[in-house]
């Protein structure tokens, strides 16, 4: 069953491709940019959810994917048109049919009926052809008589079949007397299949071309012991005939299917097809089956003589793009952790070359020049491939953007506000890693300023507002880091409030004064919510803190800016990569400890600096007019140093929101790149170091977590006091 | 039971049948030997210094690099309460894993492989709590008492606010 699970797996992760794509494509076309390159591309995508879902057969997923697939169909061809509803209640399909595919994936059954409206909506729309429906309805009713008959060509496919029950009803009522046309003798390989194309669209669309009558050959069809499941047993000659069948537009129905298939074309007149013979116990079947009659009579009117100027609908050229794409292989699916590997011994790398070039003193470079030389290049290649192997981890942004239109959405609704999403640079390129790490602190800031941000539509219009409120969601790349913002443009932090509840939570001391900015930043602090009423959204006191903490975690800060009645602007300044980290290496009480070097705004001698006591016992430093808490790393970890306080030196940092603290350690050895290692991932974490890495002579030196002492040092002192 | 020894010396009419068999790594702190089953060991290397950790109780005493992961050392005699080892080059780092985490922990010595009969395993006595944590059951072999340590039970309470 191993095999199954991995193909399941891998089409669960072509889903979200899949839904991804959909999300783009239904944001271009939401603003207005609906040429058939999109439609197609939606059109295909739902084609493939639904393709692979009946394979393992999720039957809701399906079922509903169809129906969609239906309206998708009628709008492609221009018989429904995209008006706004349809787009709305497309984007919504989205959303549901993601439902659908996370249920099929979590072994989940949604409750019935779900979706059903929608459904509803789509019949509404699609009715006005009804002849199409129902050959659609043929499609699907045609299930279980496949199963009786058993030469099919893929179980998982079973439509395939189905053409040729529609044909040979042709054969009883003839469509259209021509004698002469085009004969297309089309063998499917396997890999027509393993590429989840439906020979049963193909012949639809030569149908579309003129009137068809197809044979089935089923000769190669083993018996049901010998059936291979992903083997290709069914072929079919086709006798297309009609004024518009030309050599040229039967090709092009073929070229997306060009090199997966055997295919020979030629002019020929109608009896070369042959006469038609049903193996005996299908005959029996079709017998049965009552509507065949009827729905031969409804497919008639699809032919060109019905005087219906059907347009042959020719692969778009995108589709062909990508079709040439999968023959020659650009792109492999390769196991993160493969990566992950590669990343890792690739920074170690990095770490020894740094270390090899730091163990070249003058001496050694005057008498080994060969060796230095030799050193530089591996320094040089040491870089490229480091670089290169980011680029592989790489990943745009977009692929966590493109779940916030969706959110939004759900968010308008629930506060009935009115909230247009805008996204601004969302192919900026980030770490895969902390792509991840991005979903939930995007999720809660977004949620925030809908929630607390965003004015509802009357209370904009009075304040001179547009009634339409925006969330602008954007990324750039700035120096070594990438700025992500949300930005509302909502009444911004209600201070007074935020300072009210900060002070009622003891999160500020009653006489304590704090500027904006830093009033600002109390949002970040945990459990800390100004909502008044606990709402479904937000407001639950968890939200904030979260993303300090997860931004934290992968390196990066937060920064909070508002502007009353104006709006709020929330920056996430991330690290481009989390592998290799600028430190500054430290010693205290004889351990090694490294501070990443972005925290540090600089260092001095504990002999020059102007420290002062404070009358809790704690001791502030002076520099540059300000005031900054002192901490002793020494003390604060509880491991005794012998190094006398005069040649010690202070590392002044900046944690959060640009506050600073002083740490006292007790030698400085010098800059360095790590390679970050957790400490959790054997251990647990530490209260005070934010991981552990590992230095050129193979130990282990612990990473110091900047904002975790100055925020323990803070409740400590506030405790005491 | 006689002595065992080493798997390869043991001779046919001393193997315990395999289902309910057990084979062990002995080790020693100070006269007392104790054991942990043989699955769980990862591998036995020599005391090379750790780098201390801050916030933790006594019996951490820090982390290495075990190729390129960050492995805690747990000393196994402080632990016990006994005040921490001084360690030489001669004492040994077990490395156990631990259910998805691998520690090592610090020992005087490792003294044998022991092959013993589940239905041998006695339960520990009541009496010290310490003992009833730490220890999964007693087995007696040579007629000395080796302790089984459980293992999850050393890992716990190691930072200084659990």
């Amino acid at each position: 069953m191993s095999d199954l699970d991995d193909f399941k797996a891998t089409y669960f992760d072509e889903c979200s491709e899949l839904l991804l794509e959909l999300e783009e494509q239904f944001a271009a076309i939401e603003a207005g940019d609906s040429t058939s390159d999109r439609l197609n591309a939606v059109f295909r995508a739902i084609h493939s959810i639904k393709g692979g879902g009946g394979a393992f057969g999720f039957s809701a997923l399906v079922g509903f994917a169809h129906a969609y697939e239906t309206l998708l169909d009628h709008v492609r061809d221009g018989k429904v048109d995209l008006t706004e509803p349809v787009v709305a209640l497309c984007i919504r399909a989205n959303d549901l049919v993601a439902d659908f595919v996370k249920a099929a994936k979590d072994g989940v059954t949604l409750a019935e009926g779900y979706g059903s409206d929608e459904k509803a909506q789509f019949d509404v729309l699609t009715a006005a052809e009804g002849e199409e429906e129902t050959l659609e309805e043929f499609d699907l009713d045609f299930v279980p008589v496949m199963v009786q008959v058993g030469p099919k060509t893929l179980p998982a496919d079973p439509s395939t079949f189905t053409p040729d029950a529609a044909a040979d009803h042709f054969d009883v009522a003839p469509l259209s007397p021509s004698d002469l046309g085009w004969l297309v003798r089309f063998v499917p390989q396997p890999e027509l299949y393993a590429r989840a194309n439906d020979p049963l669209l193909l012949i639809r669309e030569l149908g579309r071309l003129g009137a068809v009558e197809i044979r089935a050959r089923v000769d190669d069809v083993p018996l049901l012991g010998d059936f291979e499941g992903m083997a290709s047993y069914c072929a079919w000659d086709i006798f297309v005939s009609g004024d518009k069948v030309t050599r040229a537009a039967i090709e092009e129905i073929f070229e997306f299917v060009e090199g997966l298939c055997e295919l020979d074309l030629r002019e020929a007149s109608r009896h070369e097809l042959g006469p038609l013979t049903l193996p005996p116990q299908a005959a029996e079947v079709f017998d049965d089956g009552p509507s065949l009659a009827d729905l031969a009579a409804e497919i008639k009117p699809k032919a060109p003589t019905a005087g219906q100027a059907v347009e042959p609908v020719a692969p778009p050229p995108e589709g062909a793009a990508e079709g040439d794409r999968r023959n020659g292989i650009h792109s492999i699916r390769v196991d993160l952790d493969k990566i992950d590997r590669v990343v890792n011994m690739v920074g170690e790398l990095v770490i020894t070359q740094s270390m090899l070039t730091q163990q070249m003193d003058e001496s050694l470079r005057a008498q080994y020049q060969e060796l230095v030389r030799g050193l530089e290049v591996l320094a040089q290649t040491t870089r490229g491939l480091q670089d290169s192997v980011m680029s592989i981890r790489a990943q745009p942004v977009k692929t966590v953007f493109s779940r916030m239109p969706r959110l939004v959405r759900e968010l308008a609704v629930k506060t009935g506000k009115k909230i247009r999403l805008e996204t601004v640079g969302e192919n900026t390129e980030i770490d895969k890693t902390i792509i991840e790490q991005l979903s939930d602190p995007l999720t809660h800031m977004i949620r925030n300023s809908a929630d607390h941000g965003i004015e509802g539509p009357e209370k904009r219009l009075g304040l001179g507002k547009s009634d339409t409120g925006v969330i602008r969601l954007s990324a750039e790349q700035s120096g070594g880091n990438i700025i992500i913002a949300v930005e509302d443009d909502g009444g911004g932090i209600n201070r007074d409030r935020v300072l009210q509840v900060a002070r009622e939570r003891g999160v500020v001391g009653a006489d304590q004064q704090l500027t904006d900015d830093q009033t600002d930043q109390l949002i970040f602090a945990p459990g800390f919510s100004t909502a008044s009423e606990v709402s479904d959204l937000s407001g639950r006191g968890v939200g904030m803190d979260v993303v300090l903490s997860n931004i934290k975690k992968i390196g990066g800060s937060v920064q909070v800016k508002s502007w009353p009645g104006k709006g709020t602007r929330m920056t996430l300044r991330l690290p481009l990569t989390l592998a290799v980290l600028d430190v500054m290496l430290v010693t205290v009480a004889g351990s090694p400890y490294v501070i990443p070097l972005s925290t540090i705004v600089e260092t001095m001698q504990c002999m020059r600096a102007n420290f002062s006591r404070m009358p809790t016992g704690g001791q502030v430093l002076k520099v540059r007019g300000e005031y900054v808490q002192v901490v002793d790393l020494a003390q604060r970890f509880a491991m005794p140093t012998s190094v006398d306080d005069a040649s010690r030196f202070v590392v002044l940092c900046e944690a959060e929101g640009g506050q600073k603290i002083a740490l006292v350690v007790d030698g400085i050895i010098g800059q360095q790149q790590v390679v970050i290692k957790s400490l959790e991932e054997n251990f647990q974490s530490i209260e005070g170091i934010a991981g552990g890495t590992i230095l050129g002579d193979g130990n282990v030196a612990l990473i110091v977590d900047v904002q975790g002492i100055k925020v323990s040092s803070g409740l400590a002192h506030k405790s005491a006091a | 039971m006689e002595a065992l020894g080493f798997r390869d010396e043991t001779s046919s009419e001393d193997v315990v049948s395999a289902a309910n068999s057990l084979q062990l790594i002995a080790f020693s702190i100070g006269e007392q030997t104790y054991g942990v089953e043989i699955t769980t060991v990862r591998e036995i290397r020599a005391w090379n210094g750790a780098t201390p950790i801050p916030n933790t109780r006594d019996f951490v005493r820090g982390v290495i690099n075990l190729r390129g992961t960050i492995v805690p050392i747990f000393d196994l005699r402080a632990r016990f309460g006994e005040g921490q080892t001084s360690p030489t080059k001669n004492h040994v780092v077990v490395v156990i894993s631990v259910g998805e985490k691998w520690v090592g922990i610090l020992v005087d010595a490792v003294s044998d492989i022991l092959t013993v009969s589940r239905t041998d395993i006695h339960n520990v006595p009541e009496g010290q709590a310490v003992d009833n944590e730490l220890l999964n059951g007693i087995i007696t072999h040579d007629n000395r008492m080796v302790g089984l340590i459980d293992l999850y039970a050393v890992v716990n309470g190691a930072r200084v606010d659990d």
